[in-house]
């Protein structure tokens, strides 16, 4: 019943597919640490009014520059109706800088949803690996109706429906102006992570990825496979945030870089891999370079 | 292919169909539904230049920058408890009205224009009127000075230091040189300066709260009564409350009450600065002077 055809890469090392614990987390630790860094660079800029990084990750002005998330700035001017110079501004900022870091990058270098919801992965893993719960899996494509139904009914209604229930600006809100009664709808998607669906927010529904995940297509940062190194173990799918992106070119070798905008190159595969055939590349200009 | 594995993969496909039916059309559902509830049931008091209410809930992008930039930081985010309006600011008057600082920081602050750029300076804003809402407790319309019911207040503990150095330094401020004197011998002081009166409010004992009370219905100044909110107000270029003679429409007395003028913006620093236990002048959100007059 596979239809998936299995890339047998050169120098295959079938002694090394079972291999237990992987201790290198570089990329996940340096992740962290920046996902951390900026989180706190926003409570701080308030807090002690060091005034760097303005603001909360639906809108901040970073040293004067406005950054404005796309989605919430789509809602905003479709339920409004006005198109502000200082919005634009914002997008096009947010869209230049992703661009050049590739696009969902937002997702698990900023979002801290994100990193709670890593979190509740692993504690998902844990219950699931005891049979205490089944996982439950949704169509992936459910995000991009969600997104266009937000933003219609931030147009039909002429409010930002969205942004009162986007946990990401809630937990963002939360850290730089202190906690507010919307955690919990926050904390009961968690919970709904972990025992029922893994990552379901951020993999079927979230609608501020979608965003970054248009801008992940064409940024030319990407994960980079090297057929000649790899020895298709496929552990790299197993640690992956969003597996399915590896399919492409690890399994089909279609593709040396990885391209799928969904990756949100977080840098799981590149730690994982034994072989160094994983690493950050830039697509298009690696040649030129 | 097994059956079993066919049968598997069927459940599987109908499980994701139906679900993803019921939660987009939940979704739909619920957001058009939950759009009329989710109204706001009470008014806010909004930052200066705010759009009307519909348009600036559309706009609000809820990032709170305005909130960061306000000197006397008294914009607040509202909770869920205020349906759409979460993470939009507002502010409380009673706890700090707006003081319409120079530049209006929240308007320049804004990215969304809910705070409407074309709003320049403080006394153009429309944030709401104040209006004497409780006349029966309004010192100015008993015809009573502020200070003695002032140190009342503080003698009964009811406010902290920064008030009660407020209250000292207010009525310092209002004696005659001749009076001055006597309450410089009064503590053994050396002048009245700032210095010298923060260190005699650190140090003040209920009993001379006692004397400064009497002293103070004494004074020359307790002729006057109180209009606290007529010098509070942050608007100088125009008087934005005169005190004239009106007969109250309940108990159809006449007295002298503080009446607000057209060019009351609504800011809420008569409110927070109000002296009563619970403020006799306050804040209507969003109403306008004509309303009140037409």
């Amino acid at each position: 019943m596979s239809k998936i055809k299995t890339f047998k890469g050169p120098g295959l090392r079938t002694e090394n597919i079972p291999q237990a614990k992987h201790k290198k987390n570089k990329w996940r630790n340096i992740r962290w640490f920046v996902l951390l860094f900026f989180n706190i660079l926003f409570f701080a800029s308030f807090y002690f009014d060091i005034q760097i990084l303005e603001g909360s990750l639906s809108a901040s002005r970073f040293l004067g520059f406005h950054l404005i998330d796309p989605l919430a700035a789509f809602q905003v001017i479709l339920s409004s109706r006005i198109l502000m110079v200082n919005l634009v501004i914002g997008v096009i900022t947010i869209f230049i800088i992703y661009l050049m870091l590739g696009g969902r990058t937002f997702c698990s270098w900023i979002c801290p949803y994100h990193w709670l919801a890593e979190l509740g992965e692993k504690i998902h893993l844990i219950l699931k690996h005891h049979n205490k719960i089944k996982e439950h899996a949704f169509d992936k494509k459910i995000r991009y109706i969600f997104y266009g139904l937000f933003l219609g009914l931030s147009f039909l209604t002429g409010y930002t429906i969205f942004e009162t229930i986007n946990p990401v600006a809630i937990i963002s809100r939360s850290i730089v102006y202190g906690p507010a009664l919307l955690l919990v709808w926050v904390f009961a998607l968690l919970v709904f992570e972990v025992v029922y669906s893994k990552r379901a927010w951020c993999r079927y529904f979230c609608p501020v990825g979608v965003s970054y995940q248009l801008i992940g297509y064409v940024s030319p940062l990407r994960i980079k496979w090297d057929k000649e190194k790899c020895s298709n173990c496929k552990r790299c799918q197993n640690v992956c945030l969003v597996p399915y992106v590896l399919h492409n070119s690890v399994n089909k070798d279609n593709s040396m870089y990885i391209d799928s905008g969904a990756c949100t190159r977080c840098g799981l595969c590149i730690d994982i891999c034994d072989d160094e055939a994983l690493s950050f590349g830039l697509k298009y200009l690696d040649k030129i370079i | 292919m097994t059956d079993k594995n066919n049968k598997t993969l069927m459940n599987r496909r109908r499980f994701i169909k139906t679900s993803t039916a019921i939660i987009v059309g939940g979704t739909t559902l619920a957001g058009l539904g939950a759009t009329p509830l989710l109204r706001s049931q009470t008014v806010l008091l909004r930052p200066p230049g705010a759009l009307e209410e519909d348009r600036f809930l559309a706009s609000c992008i809820k990032c709170g920058q305005c909130l960061q930039v306000c000197p006397p930081q008294v914009i607040q985010l509202a909770n869920i408890t205020q349906g759409f309006a979460v993470g939009t600011p507002y502010i409380t008057a009673r706890d700090g009205g707006c003081i319409l600082c120079a530049g209006l920081p929240c308007v320049l602050a804004c990215p969304t224009g809910s705070l409407n750029h074309d709003l320049s300076e403080g006394k153009d804003a429309q944030m709401g009127l104040a209006v004497i809402s409780q006349p029966d407790t309004c010192l100015s319309v008993r015809g009573k000075n502020d200070i003695p019911h002032r140190i009342n207040q503080l003698i009964n503990g009811q406010t902290d230091t920064t008030n009660s150095r407020h209250v000292i330094t207010d009525m310092f401020s209002r004696l005659t040189s001749s009076e001055k004197e006597t309450v410089i011998n009064r503590f053994s002081l050396t002048d009245l300066k700032a210095d010298t009166v923060n260190a005699l409010v650190r140090k003040l004992e209920n009993e001379d709260l006692i004397w400064l009370k009497h002293f103070a219905k004494s004074a020359e100044f307790s002729m006057v009564s109180c209009r606290i909110c007529f010098t509070e107000c942050p608007i100088k270029s125009e008087k934005t409350i005169l005190f004239q003679e009106k007969t109250d429409p309940e108990s159809e007395q006449t007295a002298i009450w503080p009446v607000i003028q057209k060019s009351c913006v609504g800011c809420g620093v008569c409110e927070e600065r109000c002296p009563t236990a619970e403020a006799s002048i306050t804040i209507i959100p969003r109403k306008k002077w004509m309303e009140v007059q037409g």
